[in-house]
């Protein structure tokens, strides 16, 4: 169970040119500040598949590092399964798999031992993380690779690395930021797949919030959407609830109308992500 | 703390085998710094053989020796042999394949020295040809021993006391132990194990910070229910073991290379056994873990693994430039030195080298300064961890 309500986020960002020396001057002139998250609640029961969508810049990243206790919000809070996650990160992270934007693997470790590692920083034995990355693997049919070291691996292949990686604890939450960039048809197929299992009873009945900016991936997957624009939820609902709000046929259409506004064109969302 | 103490060791253990397994990396780093000792042990004994031999052949080159049958006379009672020096000499030496330096004597040299006119003899070398450099003293020694020797029997021949002419008597007495004077010659081996044992440190420092930010997966590591600390403390330990792993192969190397060395003199002089590499790690292995934690702290801040090496060119300049200081004041010794990290590490290796003992502030100091010093780069490094995860 995920609750975030009313959260807000902004940075001060430094004015261009004025990076030098890797930042050895830390007294930079006072930037601009940049609105990343302005109010964004929704809530994820478990069982259930909420999807985050929103354009580039949206504030859909920042809202979710907030949830994995990377960022601390400026307002608003955000607990997972009831654990307040600016009070008790560390217990927070440890009900969470989070795949986030940034998915790097060990490329001289197996991808076994990548797996091994974050199981063993989340508690576990050795051997139980071992037996769980090998479920897992059979899972998600890369059998064949977990004792490959991930250097050569392709985008999917590292993907599921990061997935399998992200799970090993099997937690009850699970986070997935863009999951399916870089992902070839079937590898997003197979993706779906997995997340639609994780949802049912036998897959554990999992709490799933992925964000995206694909319409499609959330017709077809989610059961229910937050709809984010300029660092705002502007809408949720399922997808035949918001096509009705929106009185559109297309969900495309219905989207740009909540995300933009019923008349105004698609340009100034250029605001950054993090 | 059970809990945190966990983690250090499961970051630790990961980070080693991620070191250990940068193969090429490695071994690059153990060729070079680990033969370097024994190397450059053998290219100096090399060098001092090539000079005892010298010495030993006894022999002088005269440009001229038919005119100079004295001299020839005086040089031979010496034990000396003379020989006749190549026609077009100045050139040999210049290019230097000849090296000896030349005595040149001038043409009406004996009908000169028999009028008391003193006749001028030239000592020809090239100071950029060091090793006819070297000989030039010996060659000076003789030719005064020569005019002296002149001197007295015409002062003796005219029946004055020859005391008149030496007033007062010059002996030298040289303090320094047979070590001490080896340390002129082996004082920069110091030098060559700081700079091992630095660049032990150095690629693993940069891979476990901004190797891990380029590669993005510190997001993710942070998103880990471990302490920040207990990250960082695992990090460290494992650039610190990778360091001071270097640091003992290093300091280990040269008893090997004693066995190379060609000169006996040197041999008996660079007396480099089991309790000087002990002591070599008593200076070194905190200087490492220092080391490791600077590293590691330049490196946090910077985005690729690129822009850190740049970064870390500002600590091996640092690292490199500083044991200078004592060469500069020519080898006088000042109490702060110790507390100036790379300074004191390579003054306390030149103090194990001339076979002194290490007092209790000699080591305290230092140790003190590196525990700070790794204090200090853990926990910035641990501080800017989040920050770095995000940008």
């Amino acid at each position: 169970m995920i609750e975030v309500s009313g959260v807000a986020k902004s940075f001060r960002v430094a004015p261009a040119g004025k990076h030098g020396l890797a930042g050895l001057g830390r007294k930079r002139a006072a930037g601009r500040v940049v609105h990343a998250v302005r109010d964004v609640s929704f809530s994820a029961p478990p069982g259930h598949i909420t999807g985050l969508l929103g354009p580039n810049g949206a504030g859909k990243t920042t809202t979710l590092r907030m949830l994995a206790a990377l960022i601390t919000p400026d307002a608003g809070t955000l607990a997972v399964d009831g654990i307040d996650v600016v009070a008790r990160p560390r217990e927070v992270v440890a009900r969470m798999g989070v795949l986030s934007d940034s998915r790097g693997l060990y490329p001289r470790l197996t991808a076994r031992e990548n797996i091994v590692y974050y199981g063993a920083l989340q508690g576990m034995e050795r051997e139980v993380a071992d037996a769980r990355a090998q479920d897992l693997a059979r899972m998600f049919e890369m059998t064949a690779l977990l004792d490959r070291r991930t250097d050569g691996f392709s985008q999917g292949e590292r993907m599921k690395t990061a997935l399998i990686r992200a799970l090993v604890h099997d937690p009850a939450n699970i986070i997935l930021d863009e999951p399916t960039n870089g992902l070839d048809v079937l590898a997003t197929r197979a993706l779906r797949e997995n997340l639609r299992w994780l949802r049912t009873p036998a897959g554990g009945s999992k709490c799933i919030v992925f964000s995206t900016h694909i319409m499609q991936e959330v017709e077809r997957l989610c059961d229910s959407v937050v709809v984010v624009a300029e660092g705002r939820a502007v809408a949720s609902g399922t997808v035949p609830e918001l096509l009705e709000r929106t009185g559109e046929t297309d969900f495309e259409e219905a989207f740009v109308k909540l995300a933009y506004g019923s008349e105004r064109a698609p340009a100034r969302t250029a605001q950054a992500t993090t | 703390m059970k809990r945190h103490l966990v983690a250090v060791s499961i970051v630790l253990r990961k980070e080693l085998i991620d070191a250990l397994r940068d193969r090429r990396t490695l071994l690059t780093v153990l060729v070079s710094s680990v033969l370097m000792g024994p190397l450059v042990l053998m290219a100096i004994s090399a060098l001092v053989a090539s000079l005892e031999a010298r010495a030993e052949l006894r022999e002088v080159y005269v440009a001229g020796l038919a005119n100079a049958p004295t001299l020839k006379n005086f040089l031979e009672r010496q034990t000396y042999t003379v020989k006749e020096a190549p026609a077009a000499y100045e050139i040999e030496l210049r290019k230097s394949r000849f090296s000896d330096p030349v005595v040149v004597v001038p043409p009406d040299f004996e009908s000169q020295l028999s009028r008391g006119e003193s006749p001028i003899v030239e000592i020809v070398s090239d100071s950029a040809n060091q090793r006819s450099e070297a000989s030039t003293g010996r060659i000076e020694r003789l030719l005064g021993g020569f005019s002296r020797e002149r001197a007295v029997l015409n002062v003796a021949l005219r029946g004055v006391a020859v005391q008149l002419l030496e007033p007062i008597e010059v002996e030298s007495r040289d303090l320094a132990s047979p070590q001490t004077r080896a340390t002129r010659i082996t004082g920069i081996l110091p030098y060559f194990v700081l700079m091992a044992v630095l660049y032990g440190a150095l690629n693993a420092a940069l891979d476990t910070t901004a190797g891990e930010r380029e590669r993005g997966s510190l997001e993710p590591l942070l998103m880990n229910p471990a302490e920040r600390w207990a990250i960082v403390v695992g990090k460290w330990g494992a650039v610190a073991s990778v360091s001071m792993l270097i640091a003992v192969l290093s300091s280990f190397s040269f008893l090997p290379g004693q066995w190379v060395l060609q000169s006996d003199t040197l041999a008996a002089m660079f007396q480099y056994g089991l309790r000087e590499a002990l002591l070599f790690l008593v200076v070194l292995l905190p200087f490492a873990a220092a080391l490791s934690a600077v590293l590691m702290a330049v490196a946090i801040r910077c985005k690729t693994f690129k822009e850190a090496q740049a970064s870390a060119t500002i600590v091996l300049l640092a690292v490199s430039l500083v044991p200078l200081i004592s060469f500069f004041n020519l080898g006088s010794e000042a109490p702060w030195h110790l507390w100036v990290p790379a300074l004191a590490q390579s003054t306390l290796m030149t103090h194990v080298l001339k076979g002194e003992s290490l007092g209790a502030a000699e080591v305290v100091v230092p140790l003190f300064v590196c525990a700070l010093l790794a204090a200090a780069g853990v926990a910035f490094v641990a501080r800017m961890l989040r920050h770095a995860a995000l940008k």
